[in-house]
């Protein structure tokens, strides 16, 4: 070993052999510690394969990916995966071993297979699933009553997500006139201080939960939509223990994440969030109006129930009527015969007082006569004649009356074949005036009869 | 001054069985005109809950935001 090299070509020594000892391209299983894309367009990433424990690095080696395959492999993946390449992520590659006399040993990435890393992201997931099942968790939000009107709304996005926007734009402009009461706890939605935030956020809503009626957590729109970051333990598990439901619109297409799968609701889009809500508002007040109008056609139907009782009663109660009038009729009977024996009297009075009257007259005549003698003869004929014709026609009409109260005469009505009932001299003209073994007198045209009441 | 929160679950319940006493029909007709304004008071109120903004949680919103 006396040759002497230089450092150049013990590099391209080893770069040579390389060459010729691993000349083929390999598919490597590794773990994106570290990437970023320079000014240029090339990515560069530090892959890692951890011990078991998942901390304690094992092996590392740097890698690449040029500009030109970058731009294909970059969306490929994304597009496949909805994942965007970055640290933690276990990815399948093929590379080619390169070595560079300045930059030394580095892979260069040729190609990518997504499946693979939606396969362990999907293993990642079951593996948490399990966890939170084993633990008897998995549908405790699931399980909470959903309250009829979610009004109070705590939102957990970052306020200048576009997600944020959308979701306030479609809610407070909904057609409807709903009101909505929106807090905003801003956290950030990606990165490796998802967790810790989310938790934070939770935790935040948990100590004011009587001023809210549901927690929403939505992140939006843009290219970066990692679902894994929501694939996290501690945030499901804190979801699952939260009382009050939690509605997702983590904005991913193709998969569910655990904290998805967790919620009480996950929607794709923090849109589909705000039209939820709504919708769950026109459900309440839909609800309402079939009550309302519920309660007017029942009340109109009883009040229709009742205006048909009360007509029926009234056609019941002709024949009812119909007797109560055949009651007045007899009492109406007795009160003309009481009528009639007045009238007597008053005709009676009547005729003493044209007698009466007559007398004075003449004699107030015949005193008048003796003063005012001769001259008023002629008078004293005519008054005289007149008095007559007066007293005349007052008797006659006194005659007239006297002859059509016969008629009526309660003599003449027995004789016609009524009787006339009396209690104690008084008339009976209705039947509940008399009562068991009561005497009664019966008065006949010809006399009376006693009886009693059996 | 605490007001006493108005609730549309509680709300709800009682125009609910304000509904099942009328349609059972055991209910005469002053009961009914009785029932049927307390029903319609809380419909009212409870799409003003819907509908109108209470400026109280308003702010109790923007203190906690």
């Amino acid at each position: 070993m006396n040759e002497k090299l230089s450092l150049t070509e013990l590099q391209l020594i080893i770069k040579d052999s390389l060459y010729i000892a691993l000349p083929d391209m390999y598919w490597v299983i590794a773990e994106i510690s570290e990437i970023k894309e320079n000014y240029n367009g090339h990515c560069y990433l530090e892959l890692v394969e951890k011990h078991q424990d998942e901390i304690n690095i094992r092996s590392r080696v740097k890698a690449v990916i040029w500009s030109s395959r970058f731009r294909f492999l970059k969306s490929f993946f994304e597009n496949a995966t909805g994942e965007s390449l970055r640290e933690g992520l276990k990815i399948l590659v093929r590379v080619k071993i390169e070595y560079h006399e300045i930059y030394g040993l580095s892979l260069v990435i040729h190609d990518i297979d997504p499946s693979f890393t939606l396969g362990e992201m999907a293993l990642k997931r079951q593996q948490i699933l399990k966890k939170l099942e084993a633990e008897g968790v998995l549908t405790m939000n699931k399980d909470l009553d959903f309250p009829m009107v979610p009004q109070r709304i705590a939102v957990i996005s970052s306020r200048n997500a576009a997600g944020y926007t959308d979701f306030m734009k479609h809610l407070t402009g909904n057609n409807y006139g709903y009101v909505f009461y929106i807090a905003l706890i801003e956290t950030p939605m990606q990165g490796n201080e998802t967790e810790a935030g989310v938790i934070k956020a939770l935790e935040k809503i948990a100590g004011h939960l009587e001023k809210f009626d549901v927690a929403v957590i939505i992140r939006g729109g843009g290219s970066q939509t990692d679902l894994s970051w929501f694939d996290n333990y501690k945030i499901a598990y804190y979801i699952t223990q939260f009382p009050l439901p939690v509605i997702t619109g983590i904005g991913h297409e193709k998969d569910l994440s655990v904290t998805d799968i967790v919620a009480y609701q996950s929607l794709k889009t923090p849109t589909a969030v705000a039209d939820y809500l709504i919708e769950c508002m026109i459900i309440a007040e839909n609800h309402l109006i079939g009550m309302s109008k519920e309660i007017i056609d029942r009340s109109l139907l009883i009040l229709e129930e009742i205006k048909i009782r009360t007509d029926s009663a009234r056609l019941k109660l002709i024949p009812v009527a119909r007797t109560m009038i055949s009651g007045f009729k007899e009492e109406l009977s007795g009160i003309i015969i009481d009528m009639i024996n007045t009238g007597k009297e008053y005709i009676m009075r009547a005729g003493l007082f044209p007698a009466n009257h007559k007398s004075r007259l003449i004699s107030g005549t015949r005193s008048h006569l003796s003063v005012n003698s001769s001259s008023l003869t002629g008078r004293k004929q005519s008054l005289a004649s007149h008095s007559r014709s007066f007293l005349n026609n007052t008797n006659n009409k006194v005659a007239v009356l006297e002859n059509s109260l016969k008629i009526l005469d309660p003599e003449n009505v027995l004789k016609r074949g009524y009787t006339i009932t009396s209690l104690d001299g008084k008339i009976i003209k209705k039947r509940v005036q008399l009562k068991k073994d009561d005497m009664i007198n019966t008065r006949f045209s010809d006399g009376s009869v006693s009886s009693k009441v059996v | 001054m605490v007001k006493k929160e108005f609730s549309f679950n509680q709300a709800v319940s009682e125009i609910e069985k304000i509904l099942q006493e009328i349609e059972s029909g055991e209910m005469d007709v002053d009961r009914l005109s009785v029932e049927v304004k307390r029903a319609s008071e809380l419909i009212r109120q409870c799409q003003k809950k819907l509908k109108s903004t209470e400026e109280e949680i308003n702010a109790i919103f923007k203190d906690l935001a």
